[in-house]
């Protein structure tokens, strides 16, 4: 089964060579990039169900043994993170078939999606700090192309701004990498984690696990460094966004939350309330953006920040149930934030404009529509019967918890205000692009008239989207479990330090 | 020897920086081409500076000690990805040329207009 | 505030297979209503006797969650009001939006609320209690934007639903609380607990919070004036929601956490306090309105305020009359409202200076307008008039402040026979009518419901003891979680709260008399009141987004050069702060000595790089960047990697042959690119830092003496192992193949885009004007 993880792998790079080798044939390329999405997704839960079972999958491909060989490691969280985005993988691939201009498709635009799930994947799962790197570059230069395939004006301009700041962070990255290897002479995490944990008070470490907290702060959007986020999101197709929106900064979480436990355990524990101000901050400066936002896309952009800010707020806590708690609103927002974007999507077909004021009338033409950004709005929101309800209860619960302490506290007031004025933005936009009648003059069509058609594939994301995320409203207990052990398993490096090198750590933890 | 590398490495960073702050992207351009040989640089010099063979096994001299060829592995992997990336920045600088007709970053504010006085109250909720 | 915008069919092809589809649904909601309400019936007997029904199904056990559910007397007397008022709405919803589209949407909204309103008196689980708390929350927000069309009920609509929902965030933090200081989810184990000590300040949090919830939902002071907006829902929504169930919500919750907190000080004196000043206050703003609907929304607010004074004692006699007040509330309130919504159907308005002497053309709903008015003032024998007995009774028998409430509740009583009077004596009786529509009687599906409340007042006024005794006996007996004897009767003989009856009429009459001075008293105190708390609502929004976008302004600049900036200023904090705490900065290691022919090539590429950033000459800066990337290789090679030079040497030639090409097609560079001198220096500065920072962390890791194991384990495996004399090629191609596949496809991906990106200039010159909407 060890095989799995390669072919989770390979998959989405495989496709991306099919699809740029396949005619340009609209409808062909689409195919053929939804095929290779289902494919991953199999295989992603088929994966996820053999780790749950059996534990930790951990391949060294050419047969070197860890840390001498690049090692692919399917952990708990590995695997029920790809598992998420394969499956936000199938809804936007099928979304992008009708959403996607003839000439974005000729360019490669679904092969170029294939090349982003490719980093994602590849992120996710490698368990070397140089091969992160590399996997990062290639999500980066998919996203590149995405970001910049048919520009206009206000595009170009977006993409300019993400990929210079991306590029920074990139570069930022490889510094870092490179003081890493100085410092510890090894590449391989497990490997990192024992040469680490053996030093005591090393100021160096301080120093190199600065740099990669930039660095990856950047990619995940925190506060200060963020501002790319609400600069570039808005101006791509809405596919793109909802891929972007989904998968990009959650990379960034992840690398953070893996290199952080594993490598600069002592570090992070001692930055623990540098961590939560910066969470609060983020999700503060989320909130604003929301509030001060009157452009929908724009506005959606920064909802994307609020759900980077929830995700840190566990992570600064620490905690396993902070962590776990995190870890579920980590895929509970990428369905969530996938599901928005696909519904502004679907509503700038029938009266949504791009800013508020000018849209309207949408519950009135598809009230189906409505009915899904009622319910993601709410899931966003915490707002019971939905995922993200769960979502919250688990942090507040996390921040009661007995071993939260001041920061438990400030977790709770941190979730209640941005909980309660992020409602706001996210009801604005109901009332005012949905309930509002329309100032563009939408109208039910008349008798006779053709009414305007949803295509079936579009249809079909969206629904996957909110119906996944309504059977995690109505039984949690299954996302929770493999929240609560995919935390467990970043909480107690040991155990993974075991499963890649085979060996009982020596030092500490 | 280190320590004028490092010297090297900081006068790199900071003419990279001062690059990007200027509001050329022409000059981000050219920051960009820098600050990928800084990061090279520092894994290299990371890795450990030996004026030592090249990390080539010769089975005449199995005593031979070799310049660490790990760093020099990641350097080249670095490289060829740097140049991917700069290549691509590079078609953008000049795609950014021809559409706005300006390399000044601070004049290109299509996807983030200034805001307008009347943000919020654009809204059509009353307000009090 | 207009009139619900009812029964204006539109002409479309769906309407009529909605219209039907709307009746029926209207027919299904009265009678499952109906059939839960008859279950409950028999449930009373059960239940008087002291015996909780229970019921409880594991749901999500990672959170502790079951589907917990416990009927004791309180609960049942909340099922059997929601179910009995339910079954009414729903025959006069179907009749008050005949012919509507829209009926179906309304109906299945309303069940929506019914089921989530059950869900909240039943649940035992304080999660699953907070979940349909939620929901009923979510479901009134939907209402109350049903007429989604008008701004007004839109606003008012966000309004309700941020302040219940702010509240419930809170009361969700504080179940937990209380959960965690009883060791318990479930409700009935902590009223099973007894009094729980405040000293701890979980538990005194839990109190506070859950306090929160229950006055935000119940429309207390300060948060009270969601509620007449909320009005704009339609009208059979608000009678349902707004005044019979959903607002008493928090009257449940306070009833039903009254054993846990009910003991303490500060319990008895926030909500004798909170509820005195709501009931007076939402009184005297009743008295001035002008729409009669929004004249009963501030009734409904005195009246939570008087139950949630009299739920601040555990007095056994205060918590029968709130039990009592809650029933007698119920049947004539609603009944009211359904009157109000006949009358707006019959005539078009509302506003009380355009009706007058409507019973001749209403003589039904006048009828029913007489009962449920005369049992709103608490005349005998109306049901009514026990409620106000026992208020009386009760807060006389309430041990501090006796004198405090009484008067409170006597104010409050006085002003609510002054609203009946201008209710019924105003509307059905003198006075000119002059409507837009020409007054008819409603059809009867519309008459029947409030008939059948005002009747019901009626009886169960004079057959009290018989129809309600063993509900309110059952009810007060779980509030109070222990058995309680209580007795209802309409004649008490001649007592004090008799007296004060008595009084309460006069004073009623006199407000009645003098309304016109009265109001003009009320509305120069309300002109003297700074702002309106639904003003300060739209002034508190409006500073929340002049906050946000001034915050934003300042930090989302939209200029790149300033995000580039704040990344670097933030390199240099993280990272000079970290380097801050370094102590050893010699070096720890042996060092490679100074070779003169480095030292010349680090010199050369320092120049290179200086003259790069002053350049103001392309060809001059691509050639010193050149000489920078060769200076590089030269590096590389000196230090025995010779792979690495050559692939420099190559990438960095092209480099210079691409830029050189695309620059020429760029603009010249510009002579000062950072504005002024100001910015010149912090530009310069932050760079510095910035090279400071890198340069130092590379210093100090480059001289420390790390175990290159791997390496060490490269070297040796290389030829024996990977067959492969070239140690760094072996590492690309075998050791980390994977790299390499990535670095593959980084390239290759780069190649594709830049075609992608020029193809598009090659294909469409008029890029410039195309694709901006996309």
């Amino acid at each position: 089964m060890s095989w799995l993880p390669v072919a989770c792998l390979l998959t989405p790079l495989l496709t991306a060579v099919a699809v740029f080798g396949s005619p340009r044939n609209r409808k062909l390329r689409g195919l053929l990039s939804i095929g290779g999405a289902v494919v991953l997704l199999l295989l992603a839960i088929w994966q996820l169900m053999r780790v749950s079972s059996a534990g930790a999958l951990v391949v060294q491909p050419g047969g070197w043994k860890a840390p001498f060989g690049i090692t692919l490691v399917a952990d708990n969280l590995a695997a029920m993170l790809v598992l998420a985005t394969a499956a936000i993988a199938v809804a936007i691939t099928s979304f992008a078939l009708h959403d996607i201009d003839e000439f974005r498709a000729e360019a490669g635009f679904d092969g170029f999606v294939h090349v982003v799930l490719t980093g994602v994947v590849g992120a996710f799962l490698t368990g070397d700090v140089f091969n992160l790197y590399v996997w990062f570059e290639v999500m980066l230069i998919g996203s590149f192309a995405l970001m910049t395939l048919g520009a206009g004006k206000r595009q170009l301009d977006g993409a300019v701004k993400y990929i210079a700041l991306n590029l920074v962070s990139t570069v930022l990255m490889l510094t870092a990498i490179g003081l890493l290897h100085g410092l510890a002479g090894t590449l391989n995490l497990a490997d990192l984690h024992q040469v680490m944990a053996a030093r005591e008070n090393d100021s160096l470490a301080l120093v190199v696990g600065a740099l990669f907290l930039v660095a990856f702060g950047i990619k995940a959007a925190i506060f200060p460094v963020f501002s790319w986020l609400p600069a570039s999101y808005h101006t791509v197709p809405i596919t793109v966004s909802a891929l972007f929106a989904a998968l990009m900064t959650k990379v960034g979480i992840y690398a953070l939350l893996r290199i952080g436990t594993l490598v600069f355990g002592m570090e992070l524990a001692s930055a623990a309330s540098l961590m939560m101000a910066l969470a609060v901050l983020t999700l503060l400066m989320g909130v604003a953006g929301a509030l001060a936002e009157t452009s929908l896309r724009r506005l959606a952009a920064w909802q994307v920040m609020i759900s980077v800010g929830f995700l840190l707020l566990g992570v600064a806590l620490g905690t396993p149930a902070g962590l776990a708690a995190a870890l579920f609103y980590f895929v509970h927002g990428m369905l969530a934030k996938a599901a928005l974007l696909l519904i502004i999507g679907l509503g700038e077909r029938v009266g949504m404009a791009e800013r508020l004021a000018e849209s309207g009338g949408v519950a009135q033409l598809k009230p189906w529509l409505a009915a899904a950004y009622l319910f993601t709005a709410l899931s966003l929101a915490g707002i019971p019967p939905t995922a993200g309800f769960w979502a919250k209860l688990a942090f507040v619960e996390a921040g009661l918890g007995a071993d939260a302490g001041t920061a438990g506290t400030v977790l709770i007031v941190a979730l209640v205000v941005a909980s309660l004025l992020g409602l706001l933005p996210l009801m604005r936009i109901w009332n005012e692009a949905f309930c509002k009648p329309s100032p563009a003059g939408f109208a039910p069509a008349a008798p006779g008239q053709v009414p305007i058609h949803t295509p079936s594939a579009s249809i079909f994301a969206l629904v996957s989207l909110v119906g996944v995320s309504a059977l995690i409203g109505i039984w949690p207990t299954l996302l929770h479990s493999l929240a609560e052990a995919a935390a467990v398993g970043i909480s107690t490096p040991a155990e993974y330090v075991q499963v890649v090198l085979g060996i009982k750590p020596e030092a500490g933890s | 020897m280190t320590a004028l590398l490092c010297l090297l490495i900081a006068v790199l960073t900071a003419t990279s920086v001062w690059l990007m702050l200027s509001r050329s992207l022409v000059r981000f351009l050219f920051a960009l081409v820098l600050v990928s040989n800084v990061a090279n640089l520092v894994i290299f010099v990371g890795g450990g500076l030996e004026p030592l063979a090249p990390a080539l096994v010769d089975t005449a001299q199995p005593d031979l000690v070799m310049a660490n060829p790990l760093p020099q592995a990641l350097v080249l992997t670095a490289i060829v990805i740097g140049f991917g990336l700069v290549a691509f920045m590079l078609v953008l600088a000049l795609s950014s040329w021809k559409v706005f007709r300006t390399v000044d970053i601070d004049q290109m504010r299509f996807a983030e207009p200034e805001p307008d006085e009347a943000t919020t109250s654009q809204l059509e909720e009353p307000r009090a | 505030m207009a009139t619900d915008n009812v029964a204006q069919a539109s002409h479309n092809p769906e309407s009529k297979s909605s219209r039907t589809l709307g009746a029926l649904l209207a027919w299904c909601m009265a009678i499952a209503c109906a059939a839960v309400f008859a279950w409950g019936l028999t449930l009373i007997g059960t239940i008087a006797a002291g015996d909780a029904l229970k019921v409880s199904v594991p749901w999500v056990p990672a959170f502790n969650v079951e589907f917990a559910f416990h009927i004791d007397g309180l609960a049942l007397l909340f099922l059997l009001l929601v179910t009995g008022i339910g079954t009414l709405i729903g025959v006069y919803t179907g009749a008050y939006f005949r012919g509507d589209a829209r009926l179906p949407r309304l109906i299945l909204m309303l069940m929506a609320f019914t089921a989530a309103m059950l869900g909240v008196v039943l649940a035992d689980d304080v999660v699953l209690l907070f979940i349909f708390w939620e929901l009923t929350t979510v479901t009134s927000f939907l209402l109350v934007g049903f007429d989604r069309e008008k701004a007004s009920a839109r606003r008012a609509a966000l309004q309700a639903l941020w302040i219940t929902a702010a509240g419930g965030l809170l009361l969700l933090i504080g179940l937990l609380l209380l959960a965690d200081v009883t060791d318990t989810r479930l409700l009935s184990e902590i009223i099973a607990a007894g009094t729980v000590d405040i000293g701890n300040p979980q538990a005194a949090w839990a109190l506070a919070l859950v306090l929160c919830g229950a006055f935000t939902k119940s429309a207390q002071m300060p948060f009270h004036f969601w509620l007449p907006g909320a009005m704009s829902a339609p009208t059979p929504v608000s009678a349902f929601l707004h005044s019979a169930t959903m607002v008493k919500a928090g009257i449940y919750l306070l009833a039903r956490v009254q054993p846990a907190f009910g003991e303490h000080d500060v319990w008895f004196y926030t909500l004798t306090c909170v509820g005195a000043v709501t009931a007076v206050w939402a009184s005297m703003m009743a008295l001035r309105q002008q729409d009669a609907k929004l004249m009963l929304a501030w009734t409904t607010v005195m009246a939570l305020g008087i139950l949630t004074l009299f739920l601040g004692s555990n007095e056994r006699i205060a918590v029968l009359a709130a039990m009592t007040f809650l029933v007698v509330h119920a049947f004539y309130k609603c009944a009211m409202f359904l009157v109000i919504g006949n009358v707006d159907h019959g005539t078009g308005t509302r506003q009380l200076d355009r009706l007058g002497g409507l019973f001749k053309a209403l003589p039904v709903t006048g009828t029913v307008a007489l009962a449920a008015g005369f049992s709103m003032a608490g005349f005998p024998p109306f049901l009514g008039f026990i409620g106000k007995e026992l208020k009386y009774e009760g807060a006389l028998a309430i041990a501090e402040e006796p004198l405090l409430i009484a008067m409170a509740a006597l104010a409050a009583n006085a002003m609510m026979v002054a609203v009946a009077l201008t209710l019924v004596r105003g509307v059905f009786f003198g006075g000119q009518v002059n409507s837009p529509r020409q007054p008819h009687e409603a059809p009867m599906g519309m008459w029947f419901p409030p008939l059948v409340l005002a009747v019901g007042g009626l009886v169960a006024g004079i057959f009290p003891e018989h129809l309600l005794g063993g509900l309110v006996q059952a009810a007060t007996s779980g509030v109070l979680a222990k058995e309680t004897e209580v007795k209802l009767a309409l004649w008490h003989g001649v007592n004090l709260p008799l007296m004060m009856s008595v009084l309460t009429v006069i004073l009623g009459v006199l407000l009645h008399v003098n309304r016109v001075r009265v109001h003009g008293l009320l509305d120069r105190l309300v002109a003297t009141l700074p702002f309106t708390l639904d003003m300060g609502w739209d002034r508190f929004l409006h500073a929340l987004d002049r906050v946000a976008a001034a915050v934003v302004k300042r930090i989302q600049t939209g200029r790149l050069g300033h995000y580039l900036m704040v990344t670097f200023v933030t390199v240099v904090v993280a990272g000079g702060a970290a380097l801050a705490t370094t102590q050893t900065w010699s070096a720890q290691s042996q060092q490679a000595a100074l070779t003169p022919v480095v030292v010349t090539i680090v010199l050369l590429m320092m120049y290179a790089a200086l003259v790069t950033a002053v350049s103001e000459s392309r060809m001059l800066s691509i050639g010193a960047l050149g000489l920078v990337g060769a200076g590089a290789a030269l590096v590389y090679f000196w230090y025995g990697a010779i792979d690495v030079a050559i692939t420099q040497l190559l990438v960095e030639t092209l480099f210079v042959v691409l830029i050189a090409a695309v620059l020429s097609k760029l603009p010249r560079l510009s002579g000062d690119d950072h504005t002024n001198r100001r910015t010149r220096i912090w530009h310069g500065a932050l760079a510095m830092c910035t090279g400071a920072v890198i340069g130092l962390a590379t210093w100090l890791v480059a001289t420390r003496s790390t175990d290159h194991a791997v390496a060490r384990f490269y070297e040796s495996a290389s030829l024996p192992e990977a067959y492969g004399a070239n140690v760094v090629n072996v590492i690309l191609v075998d050791f980390r193949a994977l790299d390499t596949l990535g670095e593959v496809a980084v390239v290759v991906t780069a190649a594709l885009a830049v075609v992608a990106v020029l193809s598009r200039f090659n294909q469409k010159r008029d890029v410039e004007n195309a694709g901006e909407g996309a």
